[in-house]
């Protein structure tokens, strides 16, 4: 699992590049506690290479999103593949977050 | 037969009462009047008799006295003999009672007048003939009336006799003659000095006189015969004795007897067919006796007449007095028959109907008075029973909205779970009023059958309302609990706080594990379920505990046991074996129990087979009597048949989520064998991460190492994925929904991982078994 993170004037990109499974998410949170510093900001998750989420992924995205709901940013997920849009429809993440194709 | 109207009763009554005084008072008076008639009758006759009597005495003394006054002239003229024609003839001048006269001599006395010399004077109608009589054809001295002195040496009376001179004259009636000796100075006879009356003028003179109407006098001889008599042509012809020659009567003959032997007195016999009295007394030295013969007729014939007229008026008058009576009743009853007919036309339903006001203060009065009291009783309780009627209405139209609530509370739906080849339910609860306290629930959460059946204390609207209580927190509880124990606990904790009512309910639990058949169950001092199988039946083991409301913080215990294929699980209220009949006999637990193994040996195990059953066993027993008790019965059958594992992988690994790839793997395998597509696998595998990291996460104490088993079991149809550890105790169907709706800053972190799962799998179930967490995911295989 791999996390690119790249920040042009207030708004931060993090590409998410392969499964986030569990040990993932545990292996990434850094980089997530990183992007909690621009949530005053818009943050842009872009999904078009991330395979697979699990709960705990899903938990990033929310700590992060409750993040920025309280430093008055915002959240975009972009490109999400039909089987974690549909989780995220099971999740009700959809009406959470700001989802850009 | 009509009942005759009370005021002809009445006067029947009056009038039979009024006629028994006048025929004991008239009885009495008719009584003393026919004594008092009798005796008068008595006197007035003997009087009579005595007249009579002295009447005759009066005219033979007459006749004696005429004789003796011409004696001594005879005697003393003898030599005169002419003279005897003028003395003869002086006596009857004298005496015009006298029908003829004979002064008679011995043959030759007068030597110059020959054989016979009798001077003979003769009245006939007052003219007077004298000739001497005495002749070849009258030999005067040959008869009796000459004789009988002569040969008795002193006067007397002949019998009647037809006298008969063919040479001269003589009296054309039948005669009596009163004869006496003519004597000399030597007391030697020489002649008869003969006075004859006229028996017929003797009988009618006598009879002239009579006490009554058709009474007549008689009067007899020495031999009987009648010198006296109304009908002259039983004169001399006939004597007393002669109508008994004809037909014999000993009256008859002994009063000839009497009135013969000289005797006074009267006898009552019956004369010529007539009923008469007889009064009889004799006539002196005669031998004769006058009798006075009065018919009854004569003598009560007034008295008759009285008694018809009396009993005549008598009736006339009771007649009228019950016409009157009838009438004077009747008039004063018909305000009776007029309330009589109001108070049917009140009767009939009309109660404004107005009735008459009787002004009277008397008996009718208070009846009338009372009855309009009534009436205004009666209309006032209508219209009072009118109200109660449209509240009790009322109430019963919100009973039976009540009862459609909690009916409609109820499972209804019957069979419930079509789709499913492991259960089949049936229920039914049938109040005794129109709501009932018993209770029945059942429903699937995450392949476990949760059932419960309960009974409130008491019937009616307070046992619906803990009905209600109950079963509302029977499914709050259940819902994210699975432990019957628990569930119950919670239900008591909640009902026995406040419960001021002191009411109660036993309650079962029980929670069925599908795939496994284990049942988990709690009883709160209910009845025992009866299982019936293939192998038999009987009553579940169960701790009675505590009804639920009764104490709270009770320990209930927890119970389980592992139910059959086929096996029916048959739950019942106390409705079941307390169902009385008429007598008040108990249905009972031993005919349940007999019914239950009758149903076992005849292979009956479908749920609404045994309920059926088991209605019409106690509607048969209970017959006409009233359901005494709320009826509830539920039989659940499992009816689950493992079927052949076409395909089964186990994969363990150790608690650590390093080990996530590896199950991913796995999983991925699975999916592949099982031909489930890429989305469908990814999200298999999303749900089997979910539940594995759980473990991982949680069974174990942080630092300790623990295995997580996953079992992945296949029938061709659906997948089991088995999910087994043996760390602490954890059912994560238990825990709440998460809420997906919620804001950002609302949503927790946590709880999404048994969302997904629920989610994604097709069934979800966990069972704590033998010391380990068993949890199933099934996935259908969509084909």
């Amino acid at each position: 699992m791999e996390v690119k993170i790249n920040t042009q004037d207030s708004v931060t990109t993090a590409q998410l590049i392969g499964r986030l499974d569990t040990p993932a998410s545990q292996e990434i949170s850094g980089d997530f506690d990183n992007l909690t510093q621009f949530a005053a900001g818009t943050v842009i998750l872009d999904c078009s290479q991330l395979q697979y989420i699990s709960s705990s992924g899903l938990r990033l995205f929310l700590s992060l999103r409750k993040a920025a709901a309280s430093k008055g940013g915002k959240v975009i997920v972009k490109a999400i593949n039909n089987e974690i849009r549909s989780v995220f429809m099971m999740t009700g993440f959809l009406n959470l977050f700001e989802i850009q194709d | 037969m009509k009942q005759k109207s009370l005021s002809t009763r009445l006067s029947i009554w009056i009038v039979l009462f009024a006629g028994l005084i006048f025929i004991a008072a008239l009885g009495v008076f008719f009584n003393e009047s026919r004594k008092a008639v009798r005796l008068e009758a008595i006197q007035h006759a003997t009087q009579s008799l005595d007249n009579t009597v002295q009447r005759v005495t009066n005219i033979l003394t007459q006749v004696k006295v005429a004789t003796d006054n011409t004696d001594w002239l005879i005697k003393r003229h003898l030599d005169a003999p002419d003279s005897m024609f003028v003395y003869s003839r002086r006596i009857l001048e004298n005496n015009p009672i006298l029908n003829g006269c004979s002064v008679a001599f011995e043959p030759f006395f007068f030597k110059d007048r020959g054989l016979y010399f009798s001077a003979y004077s003769l009245n006939t109608n007052g003219l007077i003939q004298t000739i001497q009589e005495g002749n070849d054809y009258y030999q005067y001295f040959s008869m009796d009336w000459y004789q009988l002195p002569k040969l008795l040496d002193h006067p007397c009376w002949t019998e009647p006799f037809s006298d008969f001179n063919p040479q001269g004259i003589s009296s054309p009636d039948m005669i009596i003659s009163y004869c006496k000796p003519l004597k000399d100075e030597n007391d030697v006879f020489f002649g008869t000095i003969s006075v004859d009356l006229s028996l017929e003028w003797l009988s009618k003179t006598i009879s002239a006189v009579k006490p009554y109407p058709n009474s007549y006098s008689i009067m007899i001889g020495q031999g009987g015969t009648f010198f006296v008599h109304p009908d002259t042509t039983k004169l001399f012809y006939q004597s007393i004795f002669t109508p008994t020659l004809i037909k014999a009567d000993t009256a008859i003959t002994g009063l000839g007897h009497a009135m013969q032997a000289g005797q006074e007195g009267m006898r009552q016999l019956t004369v010529d067919g007539e009923d008469c009295y007889v009064f009889y007394k004799p006539l002196d030295d005669t031998g004769w006796s006058v009798g006075i013969v009065c018919p009854a007729m004569d003598i009560f014939g007034g008295y008759y007449r009285l008694i018809n007229a009396i009993i005549g008026i008598v009736i006339i008058g009771l007649l009228l007095m019950l016409m009157i009576f009838s009438g004077i009743i009747s008039n004063h009853l018909e305000p009776l028959v007029e309330l009589s007919y109001q108070a049917e036309t009140i009767a009939s339903g009309r109660f404004d109907e107005e009735i008459t006001e009787y002004r009277h203060n008397d008996e009718i009065g208070k009846l009338n008075e009372s009855f309009r009291y009534m009436q205004q009783s009666i209309v006032r309780q209508i219209e009072e029973l009118k109200q109660v009627n449209e509240q009790k209405g009322r109430i019963q139209g919100e009973l039976k909205i009540a009862r459609d609530i909690q009916m409609a509370m109820l499972p209804k739906i019957f069979p419930p779970y079509p789709d499913r080849d492991d259960i089949d339910v049936f229920g039914q609860l049938t109040p005794a009023k129109e709501v009932g306290g018993d209770l029945f629930d059942f429903f699937i959460r995450d392949e476990k059958l949760f059932f419960c059946i309960g009974d409130v204390s008491g019937k009616g609207v307070p046992a619906s309302l803990y009905m209600v209580v109950t079963k509302a927190l029977f499914r709050t509880i259940s819902a994210h609990e699975s432990s019957p124990e628990k569930i119950i606990s919670r239900i008591n904790d909640a009902m026995s706080e406040d419960n001021d009512s002191n009411m109660f309910v036993t309650l079962f639990v029980g929670v069925l594990d599908l795939p496994t058949g284990r049942m988990h169950y709690c009883n709160a001092g209910h009845d025992a379920p009866i299982l019936i199988g293939n192998t038999g039946a009987g009553l579940l083991p169960v701790d009675s505990n505590l009804p639920v409301g009764v104490m709270a913080n009770w320990k209930f215990t927890l119970q389980e046991t592992l139910i059959d294929p086929d096996t029916t699980i048959f739950l019942y209220t106390d409705g079941l074996p307390e169902a009385e009949n008429i007598n008040h006999d108990q249905f009972e637990m031993n005919r349940t129990i007999d019914l239950a193994h009758n149903l076992q040996q005849n292979r009956v195990f479908s749920p609404t087979a045994i309920i059926e059953r088991m209605t019409s066993a106690v509607h048969e027993f209970v017959g006409e009597a009233d359901q005494s008790d709320d009826l509830t019965m539920l039989a659940i059958q499992y009816t689950k048949h493992h079927e052949e594992i076409k395909y089964q992988r186990t994969l363990t690994l150790t608690n650590d989520l390093k080990r996530v790839p590896r199950l991913n793997t796995f999983i991925d395998e699975v999916c592949e064998a099982n031909g489930f597509d890429m989305s469908s696998t990814m999200q298999i595998n999303l749900a089997i991460e979910e539940a594995v990291v759980n473990v991982m996460n949680y069974a174990y104490p942080a630092g300790t190492v623990g295995n997580v088993t996953i079992e992945v079991k296949s029938n061709g149809s659906e997948v089991s994925f088995i999910i087994i550890d043996s760390g602490t105790p954890f059912d994560p169907t238990a825990k709440p929904e998460v809420d997906i709706t919620l804001s950002a800053e609302d949503r927790s972190i946590g709880g999404l991982g048994i969302h997904l799962i629920r989610q994604i799998m097709d069934h979800i179930n966990y069972e704590r078994v033998n010391g380990r967490n068993v949890l199933t995911l099934i996935k259908k295989i969509s084909k």
